[in-house]
């Protein structure tokens, strides 16, 4: 465990389950919100060191949580990744432009999703890293 | 009488100079008459008795001989002069002829009719009592009318006085009959001959005249028809124009449509019927001009006043050209086309508008079917690797096949999507320079599991030292993939795939990249239809699995959006290979924009290098797209050129810029730079060192030389540059 905490944002209960195992065996605390509301307030009390957003929630859509991020002095140094089911063509630009580090459509390989985690978070690409995928 | 009995003689000869018979419009009318159908009515006025019989019994008192009128069955019409007493002679019902066979010898039939039609010419023959008898055929253009049979001819001489009034009577020369008879005496087969010509030319005479009085009438009745039916078209405008514009005739379709009565419109030009934006713009005239040189206008559309508002009307304009080849003016045809136009829009829209919900269908779908597909990559995944727990082999080979699935559908929805940006044309395709032997060897080896599971040998056959491609990595990748999977799916257990490239042979800036595979082959019609939406040969249904069949459709139009071409050859049960070109990079061609043959003798090409020291730390490749995208702000767009890596070192340090400019714009830039690389990144601490020189040209050269010239010192310079041998100031 290297204690680095990591807030997954997606409305699919089943993608949660597969995503935090795979982080918490790469060494990250996982907490999660369905929504984009719970994903502010969960963000505003645990402070994550990364975000991994979902574009398509219920009730409002990821971009407004990466517009609200951006207004709020502790979270906006937060960094975002974006995973979303969206074609890249039209949202990936628009995504990077509201402040979030990557995108990655779904479903994202992993050993690159989590080259980019550990990128974003200053943490060393390990051969590792590949090994174990 | 036989046919062998008779003899021919051929007149035509004397046909044309006897006959300079034109039209008033210098049309001949046996060139008229080969072209016109004869209505009945018409033979039947050619062959009128009552017309005839003063020319023929003319002709009979003054030769002496008997004249008959045939039809051309050889049906004696009647009987027009001495008939009586000389054919009495040779036939017994005499009394009776009219409406029977024409005939000479009793019981033997007459085919002098007959074959004076078919011949064209007089034929003459004998009867028992060795009188002559000839047979002028009537014939207008290709009709055949009948005949004039003439008996007991020419045992003396004509009357002079009396040849010459039949012979003025039709406007003919008689003296060429005149001068042989008075030369040939006792009467010879020459005036024989002269003599059934002077008859053959009284028929033709006759014809013509006669021809040419009622095809006037019967024109002036179709011309009435025609003015009629012109002026009756309501749904079409015709007129005809000047050379100049005027209006000089105005049909009542005109007049229903633009509410100008001809009487009003006739003399005036004829842009008044257009807007008033059409005749500022010169729209009439420049219509006219594209009519005068290409001889026509069609399907022009333009705007139009009409009666009570404007409408479009869809222009043909036709050039009416004198013998000469001068213009007489115009007929111009407008059709009311703005319901047309409003239906063509519509179904466009809907078009778009079916397109737009594919699209969002299928996004949709894809949206959808990524979801699901995320949960069962990532939890397989997770089992796969162990996260969550060692397991048997058994377990491990199932998953995999879960995981190979879970990709292979994933591919699916991906190309799901790309066809309906094909369909849109909104695939999008960003070339870059990228070597072929790198995307190839990367492509092989995620194709490899693939392959090794079905034993398949992957090769590879690359020409050494090929140039690069300027292509999509991306998208040559997808190409790549796509034809090598289907290499393995249709190829048997034990065979191989073969991956080649090379310079094309015909033409060396195309590469060309090949995929072979020993398969079952494709047959010559299937080749065809191969790279098609949905194509899905018989022999890929045998495969265990197809897929959307979409891949080669795909494949075929990012192979052409990136300027090459695709295609396969192929021999059933021998295996197939797949083809497809792409540019080769090429500096030259990049640069050509900026290397005119004005910037570079104003020696305002600047070659700039931008050097980046990497801070230790920093996640190195990944920085470079983003470092490329500051430059690119730095430099004026569509002007300067950031030059794609020219080196395959990773990763690259140094950045190149063609710029338009001299030494003080290099300033302007160099600190832009500066300072944005500084902005961009803080935490990177990245600093560059920005060096330039000028190039300058050869002279003497060609500009394609000198083009070629600097574009050769350019890449000298980089590669130098790169290798630290020498750097630019």
């Amino acid at each position: 465990m290297n204690g680095k905490k990591i807030l997954v944002v997606d409305d699919d209960q089943d993608l949660l389950v597969g995503l935090t195992a795979r982080l918490n065996a790469n060494g990250y605390t996982v907490i999660s919100a369905t929504n984009a509301i719970s994903a502010i307030t969960v963000a505003r009390k645990e402070v994550p060191d990364l975000i991994i957003l979902d574009l398509g929630l219920p009730g409002d859509d990821g971009f407004l949580v990466l517009e609200r991020m951006g207004g709020l002095a502790n979270l906006v140094a937060i960094p975002v990744i974006v995973l979303s089911a969206r074609n890249p063509i039209q949202n990936e630009r628009r995504a990077l432009d509201a402040g979030a580090v990557a995108f990655f459509q779904k479903p994202a390989d992993n050993r690159q999703f989590l080259a980019a985690i550990r990128r974003t978070l200053g943490e060393p690409i390990e051969l590792s890293t590949f090994l174990r995928t | 009488m036989t046919s062998e009995m008779s003899e021919r003689v051929n007149s035509t000869a004397y046909l044309h100079p006897l006959f300079p018979i034109t039209s008033p419009h210098g049309m001949s009318f046996a060139d008229k008459s080969t072209d016109t159908e004869l209505s009945s009515r018409l033979r039947d006025d050619l062959l009128d008795l009552d017309a005839w019989g003063e020319i023929l019994a003319t002709y009979g008192k003054t030769m002496r001989v008997a004249v008959a009128l045939t039809d051309s069955n050889g049906c004696v019409l009647g009987n027009l002069h001495n008939a009586q007493p000389v054919w009495t002679l040779v036939h017994d019902a005499a009394h009776d002829w009219i409406g029977c066979s024409f005939c000479i010898n009793p019981g033997v039939p007459c085919t002098a009719v007959a074959e004076a039609l078919a011949s064209g010419g007089v034929v003459r023959t004998h009867d028992q009592a060795g009188l002559t008898h000839v047979t002028v055929p009537l014939l207008l253009g290709k009709h055949r009318l009948g005949a004039i049979i003439a008996g007991q001819v020419f045992d003396r001489y004509p009357e002079p006085l009396a040849l010459r009034h039949v012979a003025k009577e039709f406007g003919i020369s008689a003296q060429p009959l005149w001068d042989v008879a008075r030369k040939q005496r006792p009467i010879g087969s020459t005036v024989l001959q002269a003599s059934a010509d002077l008859l053959l030319a009284l028929g033709q005479a006759f014809l013509q005249q006669r021809y040419a009085s009622i095809m006037e009438a019967e024109l002036a009745e179709a011309n009435g028809q025609f003015r009629l039916l012109v002026n009756g078209v309501r749904d079409h405008a015709l007129f005809t124009i000047d050379p100049t514009g005027r209006v000089t005739s105005w049909n009542g379709g005109a007049q229903h449509m633009f509410d100008y009565p001809d009487t009003k419109i006739m003399g005036q030009n004829f842009s008044c019927i257009f807007t008033f934006e059409d005749v500022q713009n010169h729209v009439p005239e420049k219509l006219l001009s594209k009519a005068a040189q290409a001889g026509q206008v069609e399907n022009e559309e333009c705007r139009v006043r009409g009666k009570q508002k404007h409408f479009w009307g869809d222009f043909n304009i036709t050039a009416l050209l004198e013998d000469g080849g001068t213009i007489r003016g115009f007929a111009i045809i407008v059709q009311d086309v703005t319901e047309r136009r409003r239906i063509a829009i519509l179904m466009e829209e809907a078009k778009q508008e079916r397109g737009h919900a594919q699209e969002r269908l299928l996004s949709h779908v894809s949206h959808e079917l990524r979801t699901p597909l995320t949960a069962i990559y990532l939890v397989t995944t997770n089992l796969l690797d162990g996260l969550l727990g060692d397991l048997t082999p058994e377990q491990h080979e199932h998953l995999a096949l879960a995981v190979g699935n879970v990709k292979q559908m994933t591919s699916m929805v991906d190309d799901l999507l790309d066809i309906t940006r094909v369909e849109s044309h909104k695939l999008t395709v960003e070339p870059q320079r990228a070597s072929l032997v790198k995307l190839i060897a990367e492509v092989l080896s995620t194709c490899h599991k693939n392959a090794s599971s079905k034993s398949i040998r992957l090769c590879s056959d690359l020409a050494v030292d090929q140039p690069s491609v300027w292509a999509d990595p991306i998208r040559v990748r997808q190409i790549l993939t796509n034809l090598i999977d289907n290499g393995i799916k249709f190829t048997p257990e034990g065979g191989a795939v073969t991956v080649g490239s090379r310079p094309l042979a015909e033409d060396s800036s195309l590469l060309c990249i090949s995929v072979s595979d020993s398969g079952c082959g494709i047959s010559p019609e299937d080749c065809e239809i191969i790279f098609d939406r949905l194509a899905q040969v018989k022999s890929s249904m045998q495969a265990s699995r197809s897929g959307l069949g979409l891949g080669l459709f795909i494949s075929r139009d990012l192979v052409s959006r990136q300027g090459g071409r695709i295609w396969v050859e192929s021999q059933l049960g021998h295996g197939s290979t797949f083809y497809f070109t792409l540019p080769a990079f090429s500096l030259a061609k990049l640069c050509a924009h900026v290397l005119t043959a004005a910037n570079l003798e104003a020696g305002v090409i600047t070659l700039i290098a931008v050097d980046v020291v990497w801070v230790e730390g920093t996640v190195e490749s990944d920085i470079v797209p983003e470092i490329r995208s500051v430059l690119e702000r730095c430099i004026h767009p569509g002007q300067d050129i950031l030059l794609p890596p020219l080196s395959d070192a990773e990763p690259e340090k140094a950045f190149f810029i063609v710029a338009c400019t001299d030494s003080n714009g290099f300033e302007v830039i160099a600190r832009r730079i500066r300072r944005e690389l500084q902005s961009f990144d803080t935490a990177s601490k990245l600093r560059p060192a920005i060096s330039s020189t000028t190039l300058l040209v050869e002279p003497g050269h060609s500009h394609e030389e000198r083009i070629d010239g600097v574009s050769v010192r350019i890449e000298r310079m980089v590669q130098a540059h790169l290798m630290g041998k020498e750097k630019l100031q």
